[in-house]
């Protein structure tokens, strides 16, 4: 095992992953993907993809459906950006204490929910984000409701691609926290309530404790990349934390892939892209993209609940020939 | 029975609803007769929607986010039935029609309705049940939420997101009940859903139907050992959910004209109510459909409109830590499982 590989392990990163990396990295510079609009595109699929990521986080290991997802990642945007506007606080800062309410908020949330069973924890997540916008909507003073606050933006510059490149890096160190931390000991005990609640606790676990560090640690993920959204569009809107955002990212990591991290994230790219597509080349029929998305959340559901990544692993991941099977699995464990 | 009466005031389902009656009480001698004919017009239609909701849970244990969609093709059908209806009064004026224009309207959406759940369930539920038990609930739920995005922007692809409304369903003065003027159409869709939730009582307590229904919700794979055909209780629970949602849609459409996300704030109320009174509790989910129409009500009297998800919400937070279970508690363990 070289020092490429254990890097890797690290990482929890294969060599595929380290190439489809590399391709995003290079693309902006490709055409036809060196236009601005499809960098904007590709920073919009980027974002839904770290955001699947910590989504699917909650959902594919503890098995709750955080349905305030986007609600509790607007209010780390909303919290960094009014900071930023009334304070005067540099976003770089602001961003990290989003984060940190975002995650304040999730662990208060959880508190609540979480020693409930899932689909409490679902539909209260969902009470949550609807107040959050209500308030968001009415506190006018603060937020200025509807009418949008503008914030500063992160960089200097019209240019799209230092964003690109930072939600890009945002999105890997969201998969390397989450796929360090499912590895790890704790990640085993998410795992154990996922799959079978009475067998973990039987086993001495205590689900709602760590139901709670999840819940927490995927909120104050979903701040963070609240802050970047404030700070990349330059206006925030309360429609930010509107259920159907949450639905978009939670329709990403489903078809991606539930318990797999990387399914969500792979998905997003092309996903989106079609999505974006479809809306600006055939927008004399409004909704079709979203009818796509509910069809094909619907039919995954189905016929293939474990989504792209269980295809993946069943069909892809693990070909006779053993270079194809180092790309696509990383060295082995035996040196 | 006095003793009885003293020990259910002194439940959690006594405290709250003696509350909320002196709730009532004290914000209608304060602004006025008015608030209680708002809770009440918009108790009744929310404890139609808030039924279907916990009869799904309860039955087939589905964590239905579609239930709001329902009701928006109610309103609809509603629209699409009663239009063309008006439009041919207008230049043929008949005194009988016009009576019974609105109830040809809500009696198609609740056609339409049933015919929706039934077919939710043959194409959607049912497949999905054969394939996989495993995490139902979860992935029902999930599924649901794929059928509500698809039905919302199916409305806006066929139907386009301006608002199809009605004036009103009855020409004709107000009424005046207790120095309040009431319009004939909000005292109907009083007087509707008061006779609908009667006609549900009746039908889930007498009924044979309404008997296996019930038997369903308690213990399905004992239902199926006395002879209950399940499948068939499913399809028809799916299609009397639907439709009850449905109804409610299409007699409130003077008040909600019909666009595509209309269903959402119906599916909230709904999730309020059956939240606070315990998922999947029928009985309960009639007395909170008042109970949340009146904190609605208080909330945008009191506090301004906007409001009106942030305290329920908060209520709700309040209810769960002290009752996980909700007010009334429930039976129904399914949902609660997994």
């Amino acid at each position: 095992m070289n020092a490429f590989d254990k890097l890797l392990r690290q990482l929890n990163l294969t060599p595929a992953g380290v190439l489809g990396l590399a391709v995003l990295a290079v693309l902006p510079f490709i055409p036809p993907f060196n236009q601005e609009y499809l960098i904007r595109w590709l920073i919009a699929a980027a974002l839904i993809a770290a955001g699947a990521i910590a989504f699917d986080f909650t959902a594919g290991f503890i098995n709750i459906v955080n349905f305030g997802f986007y609600a509790i990642l607007g209010l780390g945007g909303y919290t960094s950006a009014i900071l930023s506007v009334n304070v005067g606080l540099t976003p770089w800062i602001g961003v990290f204490i989003g984060a940190a309410a975002a995650g304040v908020l999730g662990f208060l949330t959880g508190l609540l929910t979480l020693r409930l069973r899932g689909i409490f924890a679902a539909v209260m997540a969902w009470f949550v984000g609807l107040a959050l916008m209500g308030l968001a909507t009415k506190m006018v003073w603060l937020t200025r409701g509807p009418l949008g606050l503008r914030t500063p933006r992160l960089f200097d510059t019209a240019s799209n691609i230092p964003y690109y490149y930072l939600i890009l890096l945002l999105m890997l160190v969201t998969y390397i926290i989450c796929s360090r931390v499912v590895a790890s000991k704790v990640g085993i005990a998410f795992k154990a309530i996922g799959q079978n609640m009475d067998a973990a606790k039987t086993s001495g676990i205590n689900p709602t404790y760590y139901r709670i560090i999840n819940f927490t640690l995927s909120c104050t993920l979903a701040g963070l990349l609240g802050g970047f959204y404030a700070h990349y569009y330059g206006i925030l809107t309360p429609d930010i934390m509107h259920t159907s955002k949450t639905v978009e990212v939670l329709a990403v990591a489903y078809i991606g892939g539930r318990g797999s991290l990387w399914g969500g994230a792979a998905i997003a790219f092309p996903f989106i892209l079609a999505m974006e597509l479809v809306r600006s080349g055939l927008s004399n029929l409004p909704g079709l993209n979203l009818i796509l998305y509910g069809l094909l959340l619907i039919l995954v559901m189905i016929y293939y609940p474990g989504g792209f990544a269980k295809f993946f692993d069943a069909y892809i991941r693990h070909p006779k020939n053993r270079a194809l099977n180092y790309f696509l699995n990383g060295a082995s464990v035996r040196t | 029975m006095s003793d009885r009466f003293i020990r259910w005031c002194r439940s959690a389902a006594g405290v709250t609803i003696l509350l909320s009656i002196l709730l009532a009480v004290i914000a209608t001698i304060d602004r006025g007769p008015y608030i209680l004919v708002n809770t009440a017009i918009t108790g009744g239609m929310l404890a139609l929607v808030a039924v279907g909701l916990a009869l799904l849970l309860g039955v087939m244990n589905v964590a239905s986010f579609v239930h709001g969609e329902y009701f928006m093709i109610g309103t609809l059908v509603a629209y699409y039935v009663f239009t063309p209806l008006q439009n041919f009064l207008n230049t043929n004026p008949s005194p009988l029609l016009a009576m019974v224009a609105p109830l040809i309207a809500i009696l198609a959406a609740a056609v339409a309705g049933a015919a929706a759940g039934a077919l939710t369930e043959i194409m959607v539920f049912a497949p999905m049940r054969r394939r996989s038990r495993e995490n139902w609930v979860m992935n029902s739920f999930l599924l649901t939420v794929g059928l509500a995005v698809l039905l919302i922007n199916g409305h806006l692809l066929i139907f386009g997101a301006d608002f199809k409304g009605i004036v009103r369903y009855w020409a004709g003065a107000p009424v005046t009940i207790m120095d309040v003027f009431i319009s004939r159409d909000r005292l109907f869709a009083f007087l509707l859903s008061i006779i609908v939730i009667l006609a549900f009582w009746v039908f889930m307590k007498t009924t044979r139907t309404g008997r296996a229904i019930r038997a369903v919700s308690q213990d399905e794979t004992g239902s199926l050992m006395v002879g209950i055909n399940l499948s068939a209780i499913l399809i028809f629970t799916m299609a009397l959910g639907c439709s009850l949602a449905a109804v409610a849609g299409a007699s409130l459409l003077f008040l909600y004209p019909s666009y595509p996300t209309v269903g959402l704030e119906a599916l909230y109320m709904a999730w309020f109510i059956v939240i606070l009174v315990g998922l999947g509790n029928i009985i309960g989910a009639l007395t909170g459909g008042f109970m949340v129409a009146l904190l609605k009500v208080l909330t945008v009297e009191y506090i301004g409109s906007g409001w009106d998800f942030v305290v329920p919400t908060a209520l709700i937070i309040l209810v769960l830590i002290f009752k996980p279970s909700g007010i009334f508690g429930s039976e129904v363990r399914g949902v609660l499982d997994q």
